[in-house]
């Protein structure tokens, strides 16, 4: 050993020296240095991490003004739309209001059309009952009392065919002559329904035709004369 | 900081080749006393402790140690958001982060710290021992010593060499090895002539001494030396620098203290005894079964194997002391030993890839030391049994 | 005389206790041959094979040491 140079004294001074070292570096060394190691590399993973989220937040961004802009879009197309369709309602509107106002104003014009016409035959339907009657009286020979002429006149003109009392909903009855009030009223009556229109055609001679949605009862002059030269024929 | 010498740099190298040359030449190099126990100062001991150059060695790497703890402590950036700004002490972080990534492939996550601290450590200790070799005049600055040696009561006289000075500095002359007056006596006129020539003091015969008082230092020793039967009574511990009656030798002042025993075989008890503590660290009373292993031996009829092989592995740890302590002081010694063997034979340019490979084999000694005691920690902590191993992995994933 | 035979007796020594650094050159040489072997056909594994490579050359390297020491001692330290 000693020529070997080994020294229980130099050895322990060393053992102890190296402890001494050991302890040393790592309070001062080994500890500090690792812990800024980790730190740096936690801190180096955080940042990449930061840029990762930023990178997908900012495509994030993107898509999100880009749904954006496409609402935009759709809204605005929307408006446009909207105005348009307006635009075309109001037209239409303004349209369907002119047509309608011709309309009335026509309808107004035919109803006054009418009316003269009906009040021209009324006119002349006294005429036609007198002259008529003058001509069955020359015929008959005889002579009828002046209420019982009014009323065959009436009978002729008004008299609504049996099979036309059960009739309902909307009625039109077409008259030779223009019917007064009186006799619209007892029209009405006898048929039974809620609203009759009064039409006047003068081509049917006398009697009424009353037509319903789905049945025309046919009492006019007209017909039965068309009846009467049949059998005869 | 940062020097530009281009141009001037080539130039410096080579004035010092040509110094080099020059000194080669005229004052020729020698070859030191080689011997393995440390140089024991002359002055004197220290609690009883006689100083050596080793020790000094380590004192010098116990400096360095301490800079570098300072150096690092200020230089340290104070958390990881701050950056190092280059200079050794990135060098250093570079150095110490590879070095912990590279444990940490091979330590076991759990015990990293311990293991990489010693690693780091006796790397560090080893690493600055190791390179002191390096520096030049660490083997050839030292105390004149005169090589004798103490047998039986009667000092026997070693080889050596002549000293002579060069503007107030001693150093052994190369050209004239020393010769006792009984060989002088045995050497032709010419031999003698030449040793005169090239400015020898010894071997020169007794009737040329009373001609050249002056230039030996003192005139009672001059007349010692001349009286040749007499030799024995020189008291050769008090003999004045440059008395040609004592061969001289250079004591070095600082030795590379990988080259004594005493520092290797310190670090080397430490590693095994860190292997052992961390065994029974991670295993507990069970890292014992790992050299008396008796569990099989009745179970099977193989199980004197296991026992054998236990006392076997005990016999390892010891041999792992022996081991890691000569490896070291072997490579550095005989490394050492190459240096300035190298630089005697020729001291000018076929020295350097020598130094080269003394660099390269100091920075691998370090890792090598260090490395093996990391593995075997590590290996310490791994249960001898699979079963155990299992149990112990087990219970480490539910932690 | 007898100094000198002292001398040549320990250089002699010395050289004979060198040969046993032939097992550790042997050695280091099949070690580092296999390992980069190794490693050509497996880089991935690189840093393993060199870690047990190293491993390996240190301990095959510890006998030639040994045999450097034994020379050593017989030099420097017999006397």
């Amino acid at each position: 050993m000693e020529a070997l140079g080994i020294n229980l004294g130099y050895l322990l001074i060393q053992i102890i020296a190296f402890i001494v070292i050991y302890v040393l570096l790592t309070r001062f060394v080994y500890d500090p240095l690792i812990a800024v190691l980790r730190d740096r590399r936690t801190r180096i993973q955080r940042g990449l991490e930061d840029a990762e989220k930023a990178a997908s937040a900012r495509m994030n961004a993107a898509a999100e003004a880009e749904k954006v802009l496409q609402q935009a879009r759709v809204e605005a197309q929307g408006i446009v739309d909207e105005a348009r369709g307006r635009g075309e309602e109001v037209a239409q509107q303004v349209q369907q209001d002119a047509r309608s106002e011709a309309e009335t104003i026509r309808n107004d014009a035919r109803m006054a059309a009418q009316a003269e016409r009906d009040a021209q035959l009324a006119g002349l339907r006294g005429q036609v009952a007198a002259i008529s009657i003058a001509v069955a009286q020359q015929l008959i020979g005889a002579s009828l009392d002046e209420s019982r002429q009014q009323a065959l006149i009436n009978d002729f003109f008004a008299k609504v065919p049996d099979s036309a009392r059960a009739l309902s909903g909307d009625v039109t009855v077409v008259s030779a002559m223009p019917l007064d009030d009186a006799e619209q009223q007892k029209v009405q009556n006898e048929i039974g329904a809620e609203s009759v229109v009064f039409e006047v055609d003068p081509s049917i001679l006398g009697g009424l035709i009353v037509r319903s949605a789905d049945q025309v009862v046919d009492g006019s002059v007209r017909s039965g004369l068309g009846e009467m030269s049949q059998r005869l024929g | 900081m940062t020097l530009n010498w281009s141009g001037k740099r080539r130039w410096i190298a080579l004035i010092l080749v040509l110094a080099s040359l020059v000194v080669m030449f005229n004052w020729p190099p020698v070859v030191p006393v080689i011997q393995l126990p440390g140089e024991i100062y002359p002055s004197g001991e220290v609690f009883g402790l006689p100083i050596t150059n080793t020790f000094a060695g380590s004192v010098v790497v116990w400096i360095l140690i301490l800079v570098l703890i300072r150096v690092v402590g200020s230089r340290r950036p104070r958390d990881g958001g701050e950056v190092p700004r280059g200079g050794f002490y990135n060098f250093f972080e570079m150095a110490f982060e590879g070095l912990y990534g590279f444990i940490g492939g091979i330590a076991p996550e759990r015990y990293l710290g311990p293991i990489f601290k010693m690693f780091m450590t006796i790397f560090v200790v080893v690493l600055l021992s190791n390179w002191l070799e390096l520096i030049p005049g660490i083997d050839s600055i030292g105390f004149l010593h005169p090589h004798v040696h103490e047998v039986d009561g009667h000092t026997e006289l070693l080889e050596g060499f002549d000293t002579a000075t060069l503007g107030g500095v001693y150093y052994v002359n190369g050209q004239c090895p020393w010769v006792s007056p009984d060989v002088a006596a045995t050497m032709s006129g010419e031999a003698l002539q030449a040793r005169a020539d090239a400015g020898c003091h010894s071997g020169i015969p007794a009737m040329e001494e009373p001609d050249d008082p002056a230039e030996a230092s003192d005139d009672d020793h001059a007349d010692e030396a001349a009286d040749d039967e007499h030799a024995d009574e020189i008291d050769y511990h008090h003999v004045e620098p440059g008395d040609p009656a004592v061969p001289w030798v250079i004591l070095p002042y600082i030795r590379v203290p990988s080259t004594d025993l005493n520092m290797t075989l310190a670090i080397a008890l430490i590693a095994v005894v860190m292997i052992q503590v961390m065994g029974f660290r991670a295993l507990g009373i069970g890292y014992l079964t790992k050299f008396f292993n008796f569990s099989t031996l009745l179970k099977s009829p193989l199980g004197g194997i296991d026992v054998a092989v236990g006392l076997l592995e005990l016999i390892g740890e010891f041999a792992k002391i022996l081991s890691f302590a000569f490896r070291l002081l072997g490579n550095i010694f005989a490394g050492s030993i190459l240096l300035f063997v190298m630089s005697f034979l020729v001291p000018v340019i076929v020295p350097w890839p020598f130094f080269l490979l003394e660099f390269f084999v100091g920075i691998i000694q370090a890792i090598v030391f260090g490395l093996l005691t990391a593995i075997f920690m590590s290996l310490a902590t791994v249960s001898h049994h699979h079963d155990e191993e299992h149990h112990e992995e087990a219970a480490a994933g539910a932690h | 005389m007898e100094e000198a035979v002292v001398v040549a007796g320990k250089a002699i020594g010395a050289g004979l206790a060198m040969v046993g650094a032939l097992g550790g050159g042997i050695g280091i040489g099949l070690a580092v041959g296999g390992a980069v072997q190794g490693m050509a056909r497996n880089p991935d594994h690189t840093g393993t094979i060199q870690t047990n490579m190293i491993l390996g050359v240190a301990f095959a390297e510890a006998v030639a040491i040994y045999a450097l020491v034994v020379s050593l001692i017989i030099l420097f330290v017999l006397s």
